[in-house]
C-alpha cells in the first residue's frame, strides 16, 4: 500500500504538535534581571546607567535640565510616576523598537545633548 | 535606542519607579478617568456610524461581513438546492435572461426578507435573542439537518427537489413568486445557522431597539450572504451540462460533508455534557483525517491530488491533536463567585473592584472568553489579587432574580461584562458585549485597579 506511506510525516506532525502546545503552555517563572544583565544590556546599547540618588541628586539641583521618560504603559504611567516625567509607553521589542523610532525622535526634540533618562 | 537617534546623554534608571516612590521623592498620578475616555456611550442616533457617510460605509461593511458568511458552510446546502431549482427551471419552459436574473432577484429578495426579521425582532425585542435562537431543541435540530445534507454530500443518497416540488416549480409556481417563496424558504434554514456567526450583530441591533435600522441592518447583510447563490442562480442552467470533472469532484465533497459535520458538533457543544465537548470533536477531527487522507479511494489525473489529500489528513488529524493537548495542558481558571448583595457589599467594603459576567452557554464570545481569555494566567493571577469575579449564567431563561438584575444593570444579550470600580460606581466605558484578547482584557482590569495595588 504505497499511500499509506504519508501516514508518517502525519504522524510525525501530531508529535510534533504535541511538544509545541506543552512549550507554548508549560508554567514559567518569569526570568528576575540580576544586575549583571543590565550592565551587558546599557554596554550593548550604547548607553550608561543612572542610579536612582544621582538621578534625584540632579533633579533636585535643575529640574528642567533632565528630560525623564517613563517607558511603562500608560496605566503603569498613570498610577503614579516621578514628577516631571514624560510618558513614552514601549514594548520592550524590536519590532516596538523599529516602528516607534520616529515618534521618539520628534517626542524628545531636536536637542541632541539633552540628558535624557530612562526608566 | 535614543542613542541610534543621536542623542549623547542617555542614561537609564534600572530601579525606575518603585525605588523612587521608596525614597519619598516627589511623585504625581493622574486620577483614573481622566484621561481614558469617559464619555457616556451615544444613542444610535448620535452614533456618527449612522450619520451621512458613516450610515453608507457602516452597510458596505456589513454587506462585506455578509460576503464574508459565505466562508461558512451554512450555505453548502443552499448550493446544490439553488442548482437543482434553477436548473430544472431553465430546463423546464426556458425563461429568457432577463427572465432569470428577475427569478434571481426574487430569490435573494426572499432570502433577505427572513434574516431582516430576525434584525426586527431582535430591535423589538430588545431581550436575549441569542436564547430564542440557541436553545437546545433548534440546536439539536440545526445539528441535524447538518448532518443530513453531510450525508448526502458523502454519497448516501442524491439531494434533489422532491419530483412533485420541482414540477409545481415548474408548471403552477411558474411566477416569481415561486422563486421568492424558495428564497424564504432557505432563509428559514439558514438563520439558526448564522445565527451565532452574527450574534454579536443581533445584541449591537438590540441594544439600539429600533426595528427600521434592525431591519436595514440585517437586509444589507443578506444581500451580502446571496449575491453569490444569485449568480448562481444565474448559472445554474449551464452547470448542469458541465461534465463531472473526475474523482476529485467526490473527495471535495466529502470534504464539504466532513465540514457540515464538525459544524454541527460545533453547535451541539454547548448542550453537550463536559467530557463529550472535547471527546467529540477530536474523534470527529480524527476520522475525517484518516477518511479524507487516506481512506478514500478516489483517485484525479494530477499528481498533486495525493499531495493534497495527504496534507488535509494531517491537518485533521494535527487539530485533533491539538485540541486535546490544550484542553489537558489548560491550567486553572478564574474563580467566580455566583451574583449576591453580599458578595458586592464585601468587595465595597474591601476596596477591590468588581466585574460582572453574564454569561450563556449558548453565546459563543461567552464561552470563547471563559475558555481563552479567563484562562490566560496574567488575567487570573490580577483576578484573583484584586477582583471580586461575578457570573450571573443566564443559559436557562425563566430566573425571575436574574431577569431583576438583567434589567437594573440594562444587559441587551450575551456576553455583557460590567465593570465596578472599587467605590462601588460603574464604569460604563468599560463595559464589553463581544469577546476580548487577554492582553486588552487586562488593561480594561487594570484600568480599575486600585492604584498601588
Amino acid at each position: 500500500m504505497k499511500k499509506w506511506t504519508s501516514i508518517f510525516p502525519a504522524l510525525a506532525a501530531m508529535a510534533l504538535t504535541v511538544v509545541f502546545v506543552w512549550y507554548i503552555e508549560r508554567p514559567a517563572v518569569p526570568k528576575q534581571a540580576t544586575w549583571d544583565d543590565v550592565v551587558a544590556e546599557a554596554k550593548a546599547g550604547g548607553y550608561r546607567i543612572i542610579s536612582t540618588t544621582e538621578l534625584a541628586d540632579r533633579y533636585r539641583t535643575s529640574p528642567t535640565a533632565v528630560t525623564m521618560v517613563d517607558t511603562r504603559q500608560d496605566w503603569e504611567f498613570r498610577t503614579g510616576h516621578i514628577e516631571g516625567a514624560v510618558n513614552f509607553p514601549m514594548e520592550p521589542t524590536a519590532w516596538a523598537r523599529w516602528r516607534r523610532a520616529g515618534d521618539l525622535e520628534k517626542f524628545l526634540g531636536a536637542d541632541k545633548d539633552h540628558l535624557l533618562v530612562f526608566y | 535606542m535614543a542613542v541610534t537617534l543621536g542623542y549623547k546623554n542617555v542614561y537609564r534608571d534600572p530601579y525606575g519607579f518603585p525605588k523612587w516612590q521608596e525614597q519619598g521623592l516627589p511623585i504625581r498620578s493622574i486620577p483614573a478617568g481622566l484621561t481614558s475616555s469617559a464619555a457616556t456611550p451615544a444613542g444610535p442616533q448620535d452614533d456618527p456610524s449612522f450619520k451621512g457617510w458613516g450610515m453608507l460605509w457602516t452597510l458596505l461593511g456589513i454587506f462585506a461581513g455578509g460576503l464574508a458568511l459565505n466562508l461558512t458552510p451554512c450555505v453548502y446546502p443552499m448550493i446544490p438546492i439553488t442548482v437543482s431549482f434553477f436548473g430544472g427551471r431553465s430546463a423546464g419552459d426556458k425563461p429568457g435572461q432577463l427572465g432569470l436574473v428577475l427569478h434571481g432577484l426574487c430569490y435573494l429578495l426572499g432570502l433577505a426578507l427572513t434574516n431582516s426579521t430576525l434584525g426586527v425582532v431582535a430591535a423589538l425585542t430588545g431581550g436575549l435573542m441569542g436564547s430564542l435562537l440557541q436553545s437546545p431543541l433548534v440546536l439539536a435540530l440545526v445539528a441535524g439537518v447538518l448532518v443530513l445534507f453531510a450525508t448526502s454530500l458523502f454519497g448516501f443518497w442524491e439531494l434533489r427537489l422532491p419530483g412533485g416540488m420541482s414540477q409545481m416549480a415548474g408548471k403552477s409556481y411558474t411566477g416569481y413568486f415561486g422563486s421568492f417563496f424558495m428564497g424564504l424558504t432557505l432563509g428559514i434554514v439558514a438563520a439558526p445557522c448564522i445565527g451565532p456567526f452574527v450574534l454579536g450583530l443581533l445584541t449591537w441591533v438590540a441594544g439600539m431597539g429600533n426595528p427600521w435600522f434592525g431591519f436595514l441592518i440585517f437586509f444589507v447583510l443578506s444581500l451580502g450572504l446571496g449575491l453569490p447563490l444569485f449568480v448562481l442562480a444565474l448559472f445554474s442552467g449551464q452547470l448542469q451540462r458541465l461534465p463531472r470533472a473526475g474523482g476529485w469532484m467526490l473527495w471535495v465533497r466529502k470534504l464539504m460533508g466532513w465540514v457540515l459535520v464538525g459544524m454541527a458538533i460545533h453547535f451541539l457543544r454547548p448542550v453537550l455534557p463536559d467530557f463529550l465537548k472535547i471527546l467529540l470533536p477530536v474523534t470527529v477531527a480524527l476520522t475525517a483525517g484518516l477518511h479524507l487522507g487516506w481512506f478514500d479511494k478516489n483517485e484525479a489525473n494530477f499528481r498533486a491530488f495525493s499531495w493534497l489529500k495527504a496534507l488535509t489528513g494531517t491537518a485533521c488529524l494535527v487539530m485533533a491533536t491539538l485540541w486535546i493537548t490544550s484542553a489537558v495542558m489548560q491550567g486553572p481558571g478564574i474563580v467566580w463567585h455566583p451574583y449576591s448583595e453580599q458578595i458586592l457589599r464585601e468587595a465595597k467594603t474591601q476596596g477591590k473592584p468588581l466585574i460582572i459576567d453574564f454569561y450563556a452557554d449558548w453565546c459563543t464570545p461567552c464561552r470563547e472568553l471563559e475558555e481563552v481569555t479567563f484562562h490566560q494566567p496574567d488575567v487570573v493571577g490580577l483576578a484573583g489579587k484584586n477582583f471580586t469575579m461575578v457570573k450571573v449564567d443566564v443559559t436557562k431563561g425563566g430566573n425571575p432574580y436574574h431577569e431583576e438584575l438583567l434589567k437594573n444593570y440594562g444587559v441587551k444579550g450575551v456576553p455583557t461584562l460590567v465593570f465596578i470600580d472599587a467605590e462601588g460606581q460603574e464604569r460604563t466605558d468599560l463595559r464589553l458585549v463581544d469577546y476580548l484578547p487577554a492582553e486588552q482584557f487586562l488593561q480594561r482590569m487594570r484600568s480599575i485597579t486600585p492604584p498601588g495595588k
